[in-house]
């Protein structure tokens, strides 16, 4: 059911939190081998970018694209140019389902989703931490990137508060521990109650398909039980809370909330969707609804309140990876041991297209090329199969991606 | 996204068929079989009368579809790009397009020749028969709601936890779509919860005493807060708690926090004080409090209090808080706005809160879940905490200073008022430094700091500025700080000094190291000065245990709840897990409650309770079940079970049951739940509208907007009105602040009402609800699209559907258009959009006349800007555009107003009805109605064309319902 590896954790983890205690600009560190882990980040920025803003005017210059030539790590970053999702082409708001798991025609009555790859990275990636992985959104809707094997949705979080004390706040060990217990107990309960409700006859798949959730809920039981006897790591709670930019402030915590996680080496893997269809927003500069907004037909007022969004959203994004590259980490920094992946479901969302997807790839290690222009179309599942590849997942496929894309250098 | 309707990427469904009519010229290839004398009517005439003609037969059908439909799509000509003839050779097709259309008459097009009625009814039955591909067998899984609400029947507690669980609606629009599948996270909320509602009907560490708080202090008592509030007789005078950036601030009162989470009766002693003749009203808010933009923010509204008169009255309502929550008050009333001493607004003389509230002892759980076990219950505590207290004096601590003034003593510190204060002596000779406050910790409390609050009202002389914490163990010896930092004059709330850790000392020393002088003298002055300390109450309690060790017994309380919760009856193997998981724990711990609650948590945890509603090996027993679900969101009552087990849940017995459960309380969470989701009005609060458009918007309106709808909608179904009600009608429910907002005069006190409108009022019906109107817009601009699209998918049921493949999506150039209306006519210059949006847009036309708040509007406003930060001003910042023109066409129908268009949705009330069925099979189902099912549904409305009526409707929806289970 899973493979993690806890052995290994036993040999150095147990003793890592307590190192961290300090969050001196130093993250996590192999003790032992002196090789900080692997992390990984997905952020979906659900309606897009405006290309002209943000694509290089000019091929393989950053400081031609008027959005990305102010960011503090553009040396350890690479902007891709010309990655799409097949079977998507007359897609709407549904693309964001497929993000990042690169399902054709999700806005079909039938469709299924299939597992994100976040989730295969969790796998094999997550049991090594508190959370094997974190799934974060703005709001309460039931689903963001993440999907299940069996394409079911994964609730994310989305309140900074929770988010905070799951990952930080004091806990009761003895009630949890009880709790634990207790819980194990009504899961065994539950499994001879399906044995029997499947002997007299019952619905066979709907049966299944409980036994199937319930043992992941087991083994999550598990999981947690073994981290009980881990103190969390100590973190001042510093999170935003000034209501007058309200969305703004939302963003900046997730990805701090991000940043504490991956520094404390709560969890490995993270996605984020940045997804808000209602009502106006309200960011430094302009006011409005972001969705309407999006659907800018070219009008250049409407233009520049958009870019006002846009140009938040990729400020919070600088100042998060500006902050996992100050703090060291083995050899590197933070952001060095990092794979941050942004991107989106639209390539225009003016037009509801899913072509030419605004797809940036920073730190990881990699030997960054500032931009990456490719020739024709090339499905965005490529770069996720690379992207498995670098973590040392060997898979063959993933989505429409059949070819590793090759271009993540060092 | 499917909740969503977007700009432009739905088409109607009716593509071709709209193709079909135009431009088609009246020659008949075939002997019509029907004159066209008036084509209009009958073609109205034959959409109702399909009952009761005999079948023709199978091998007819074919030749008959050719003949009404080939003229336009047949191979040649494929009008609209729907070649009919092509996919019957094929063999396979969706036939729901068609379907629709011939069913509620848009097809064939008026001026064709048209089907007689044993005729379409056979096209009908030969399409609904002819089955899509067998989906995936699914299976109904129970949503959020229902759980907490079945729980807290099962129980007979009242708690709100939905929240807790994930939005479980994906993004489809009704929570029981079948297609919603449970993830871990799901089911571990499932666990969580169900043990929060467990322990809260059977508390492990037992019931709280009850105790009562009676207070008058508010906690940011600053003089410079006297537009807000300021005391007045025994207590405080609140007017218009609106601020600079158009919050509504809310006040928070001191000395009362919840001990533990429950239910709370808090008592306003209040009046209004003014001489306008509208009510004046309190918004009471719950929350942690919380203080930001120079102001403490509201939090969760829990209840409105309506002052209507000037007599003092005690007002209470029912909360359910927490610890760490504290009650706040927003008052609120358009005459008392921003004046420097406001003589009107509210007065409340005090806040009197009691709970933990238990209706009775022992609680209701016991009964129902322990039956008539011997259960012992220790008397209830009940106490009283009476006058105000600073954490200091609680922890018996009290206070020492270098020096005083007479009439400003050290108590002033610790009597809750920021208004009254500590000073230095100044009289008759000033006192020399050091000047200092000494508080002492006797019991050696967790101290973690102070909190501090100047003193205001005056000229500020003496406010510290600079200060340093001694820790002493005898109150002699000090040694070093432990800390040294700054404090802001000019901050009028209590701001925290933090130790850099906890202490334990008997004494710790406040040293003022700097201070305002304004005369050059050495002064010091605190207005407030306590402890921040984690109060440890030592919570009185009250156990309540069952006297039997007996496992017997335990399997007698779990096979009761266990068959009231699978609304079945159990084998003793079926009961047999449930009963171990229980008999483990008492054989463990010999602790009956404790073990009876792992088999209730296990119970509704079950694969039984959380998936399978209505799956029963009894069929009366699944109806009972459905039934309960579909109307009470919850678990049937004893009356139904009793029924299902008399197998007598058929024909009038059952309609009987519907309506008695329509009557019930619990049928308003139905209305709820239906409206939530049929209308969206759970993406309401989503969004907030700009105030410099729409300054009068405000937390009150956003609050009783949904209510109107929802009591609109319940009083509809249980009186039983027609169902044309959905459209207009001349009345609606409203109270002062929806009347204000509606321009309706005569309507005083927040109390909801049924209001009668004459016939100018544009009100009555849903479209021209506010609610409506606002969840359909950002909160800035209306768009006629997104209004239209709305109307078209919930209202009249025109289907919509994603473009075909083909069609590109194109972004009308807005470039050259100067209005709104010329933008939205681009839509007429390119076919792709004007098939669809003809057939969507003039339904948003008509509703131009209502801005994004649903205010009545003759003219558009143009936002203007501010200079600086916006300042909120009760005018807002915009000046008045080009009037609204909210004229369209439907077809050849044209209308000038709502009330032209209400006009015309009426004469297809039956398209409403049909369509409002469908929605409620849905919302029954988790599916939507397969076309054999649109059939019964469609007949049953066809039975009193034009007159169908709501109880009758949601009656029959459900009765028919219970019987088809087939997606």
């Amino acid at each position: 059911m899973n493979h993690y590896s806890r052995r290994e954790f036993l040999k150095f983890g147990a003793a890592l939190p307590l190192a961290l205690q300090s969050l001196d600009l130093r993250a996590a560190t192999d003790p032992a081998t002196k090789v900080p882990p692997k992390r990984i980040i997905f952020i979906c920025n659900s309606l897009g970018f405006y290309k002209p803003s943000f694509f290089p005017t000019k091929r393989g210059d950053l400081s031609t694209s008027p959005y990305l030539k102010g960011m503090a790590t553009r040396e350890k970053m690479t902007v891709f140019q010309n990655l799409f999702h097949p079977g998507m082409e007359t897609s709407n708001h549904d693309s964001e389902k497929s993000f990042l798991t690169g399902a054709s025609s999700p806005e079909a009555t039938n469709f299924v989703n299939t597992i994100s790859l976040d989730q295969i990275l969790a796998r094999e990636m997550g049991g090594d931490t508190r959370f094997p992985f974190l799934s974060f959104s703005i709001y309460d809707r039931g689903w963001g990137c993440s999907w299940n094997n069996r394409g079911v949705a994964i609730p994310p979080i989305y309140d900074e508060r929770q988010i905070f004390d799951r990952l930080f706040g004091e806990e009761d060990l003895t009630a949890k521990r009880r709790q634990i217990e207790n819980d194990q107990h009504v899961v065994q309960c539950l499994y001879r109650d399906m044995a029997q409700l499947k002997q007299q006859g019952g619905d066979a798949a709907k049966i299944d398909s409980y036994r199937t959730v319930i043992a992941e809920l087991e083994e999550q039981l598990k999981h947690e039980e073994f981290w009980l006897k881990t103190k969390k790591p100590e973190v001042p709670n510093t999170l935003n809370t000034d209501q007058e930019f309200a969305f703004s402030t939302k963003i900046g915590n997730l990805f701090k909330l991000s940043k504490l996680a991956f520094q404390t080496d709560s969890t490995r893997v993270i996605t984020l969707s940045l997804d808000w269809i209602y009502g106006a927003i309200k960011v430094p500069g302009a006011t409005g609804g972001w969705h309407t907004l999006s659907h800018h037909g070219g009008k250049a007022d409407t233009l520049a309140k958009l870019s006002r969004i846009e140009v938040d959203i990729v400020k919070h994004l600088d100042q998060f990876l500006s902050e996992l590259d100050e703090i060291e980490e083995g050899d590197g920094t933070l952001l060095d041991h990092t794979t941050v992946v942004i991107g989106s479901n639209f390539g225009d969302s003016s037009n509801h297209t899913c072509n030419n997807l605004p797809t940036i790839v920073a730190g990881g290690g990699y030997r960054h090329q500032a931009h990456e222009v490719l020739e024709k179309p090339t499905p965005l599942c490529n770069l996720y199969l690379e992207l498995l590849h670098r973590h040392d997942i060997d898979a063959v496929k993933f989505g429409s991606g059949e070819k590793d894309l090759g271009l993540l250098k060092g | 996204m499917g909740e969503f309707l977007d700009r432009k990427c739905y088409r109607v469904d009716s593509l071709w068929a709209e193709c079909w009519v135009e431009g088609l010229d009246l020659e008949f290839r075939k002997a019509p079989r029907v004159m066209s004398v008036c084509l209009k009517t009958l073609a109205f005439a034959l959409g109702f009368s399909l009952l009761g003609s005999p079948a023709l037969a199978e091998d007819e059908i074919p030749e008959l579809v050719a003949h009404y439909c080939f003229d336009c799509h047949d191979d040649a000509t494929k009008k609209g790009g729907f070649n009919l003839e092509k996919l019957l050779e094929k063999g396979e097709f969706d036939g729901s397009l068609m379907f629709e259309n011939l069913l509620t008459g848009k097809m064939p097009p008026a001026k064709k020749d048209q089907p007689d009625t044993k005729e379409k009814r056979a096209i009908l039955d030969w399409l609904a028969k002819r089955k899509a591909d067998n989906a995936p067998k699914s299976f109904r899984r129970i949503s959020r709601h229902e759980f907490v609400h079945s729980v807290n029947d099962l129980l007979g507690t009242n708690l709100d936890l939905a929240a807790r669980i994930p939005e479980d609606r994906g993004t489809n629009d009704f929570d029981s779509n079948r297609k919603i599948q449970l993830s871990r996270e799901m089911l571990g909320s499932y666990f969580s919860v169900a043990d929060e509602i467990l322990d809260h009907a059977f508390p492990s560490k037992g019931f709280a005493a009850e105790k009562t708080w009676v207070t008058n202090k508010i906690k940011d008592s600053h003089h410079s807060y006297n537009i807000y509030h300021h005391p007045h007789e025994e207590g405080s005078l609140f007017s218009w708690t609106r601020a600079n950036n158009g919050n509504s601030y809310s006040f928070f009162y001191d000395n009362f926090d919840p001990p533990v989470a429950g239910w709370y009766e808090l008592t306003f002693d209040a009046m209004k004080v003014a001489e306008f003749e509208e009510d004046v009203s309190l918004q009471v808010y719950a929350g942690k409090y919380y203080y930001a933009d120079d102001r403490p923010q509201p939090q969760h509204l829990i209840g409105v209090i309506s002052l209507g008169n000037k007599e003092l009255k005690s007002h209470p309502i029912r909360a359910f808080l927490k610890p760490g929550e504290n009650v706040s008050v927003h008052c609120y009333s358009r005459h008392t706005f921003r004046k420097k001493a406001p003589k009107e607004g509210a007065y409340i003389k005090q806040l009197t809160a009691r709970g933990p509230v238990v209706e009775q002892w022992p609680p209701a759980s016991y009964k129902m879940v322990f039956g008539d076990l011997l259960v012992e219950a220790a008397p209830r505590e009940s106490l009283e905490a009476q006058g105000f207290q600073t954490n200091l004096q609680k922890i018996g601590g009290t206070v020492t200073v270098s020096s005083f003034q007479m009439g400003m003593e050290k108590e002033n510190m610790q009597d809750g008022s920021n208004r009254t204060f500590w000073h230095t002596r100044f009289q008759p000779t000033v006192a020399k430094p050091p000047h200092y406050v000494i508080l002492e910790n006797p019991q050696g409390a967790e101290i973690e700091g102070l909190s501090y609050a100047t003193w205001s009202g005056g000229n500020g002389n003496g406010q510290v500025k600079g200060f340093a914490i001694h820790l002493s163990e005898d109150g002699k010896s000090w040694g070093d700080p432990i800390m040294k930092d700054g404090l802001e004059v000019r901050l009028a709330n209590e701001q925290p000094i933090l130790f850099p850790k906890k202490t334990t000392s008997r004494f710790i020393k406040f040293l003022v190291t700097d201070a305002v002088s304004l005369d050059g003298k050495s002064l010091a002055s605190i207005g407030k000065l306590d402890v921040l300390t984690p109060l440890s109450d030592q919570l009185q309690t009250s156990t309540i245990t069952v006297a039997s060790p007996s496992p017997e017994d335990l399997r007698r309380v779990i096979r009761r709840f266990v068959e009231r919760a699978f609304s079945s009856e159990l084998s003793e193997d079926e009961l047999a897990p449930y009963f171990r998981v229980g008999l483990r724990q008492l054989e463990e711990d010999g602790d009956f409650v404790e073990a009876a609650k792992i088999g209730l948590k296990a119970i509704l945890c079950s694969p039984r309770f959380l998936m399978a509603p209505g799956e029963h090996a009894n069929p009366s027993y699944a109806k009972a079940g459905d039934l309960a679900r579909i109307l009470w969101l919850s678990v049937p009552d004893d009356e139904l079970l009793d029924l299902a087990a008399a197998d007598n849940l058929t024909g009038d017995a059952l309609r009987a049951q519907i309506h008695r459960m329509l009557g019930d309380e619990r049928s308003h969470r139905m209305v709820r739940s239906f409206s939530d989701q049929w209308l969206n009005l759970r993406s309401l609060n989503k969004v907030t509208p700009s105030l410099k458009l729409y300054p009068e918007y405000d937390d009150l309106l956003n609050h009783y907007l949904p209510i109107e709808t929802r009591t609109y909608l319940h009083h509809l179904i249980q009186e039983n009105l027609p169902a044309g009600n959905l459209i207009d009608s001349d009345f609606s429910f409203l109270n002062q602040r929806l009347a204000r907002h509606y321009g309706i005069e005569g309507v005083i006190g927040q109390e909801m009402r049924k209001v009668s409108f004459p016939p100018e009022v544009p009100r009555g019906g849903l479209l021209t609800m506010a609610s409506v109107l606002k969840v359909t817009t950002d909160g800035f601009d209306t768009s006629p699209i997104l209004r239209g699209a709305w109307i078209s998918k919930n209202i009249v049921g025109t289907p919509l559907s994603p473009p075909p493949e083909s069609v590109k999506a194109i972004e009308p150039d807005h470039g050259e258009a100067t209005t709104l209306k010329e933008q939205i006519d681009q839509h007429k210059n390119n076919k792709t959009c004007y098939a669809c949006h003809k057939s969507i847009d003039p339904y948003g036309f008509a509703l131009e006349s209502f801005d994004a708040t649903g205010q009545w509007r003759g003219k558009y406003k143009v936002k203007q800007a501010h200079g600086g930060t916006f300042i909120y001003r009760q005018k807002g910042y915009y000046k008045w555009g080009g009037p609204v023109d909210a004229s369209g066409e439907m077809g050849e129908d044209k209308f000038e107003n709502i009330f032209g268009l209400k006009k015309l949705l009426l004469a297809g009330e039956h398209k409403v009805a049909y369509n409002f069925a469908k929605k409620y099979f849905e919302y029954a189902k988790g599916y939507k109605p397969n076309l054999e099912q649109r059939l019964h549904l469609w007949d049953f409305i066809a039975r009193s064309p034009g007159n169908t009526q709501m109880k009758d409707l949601v009656t029959e929806t459900i009765a028919y319902s219970l019987t088809t289970d087939e997606e």
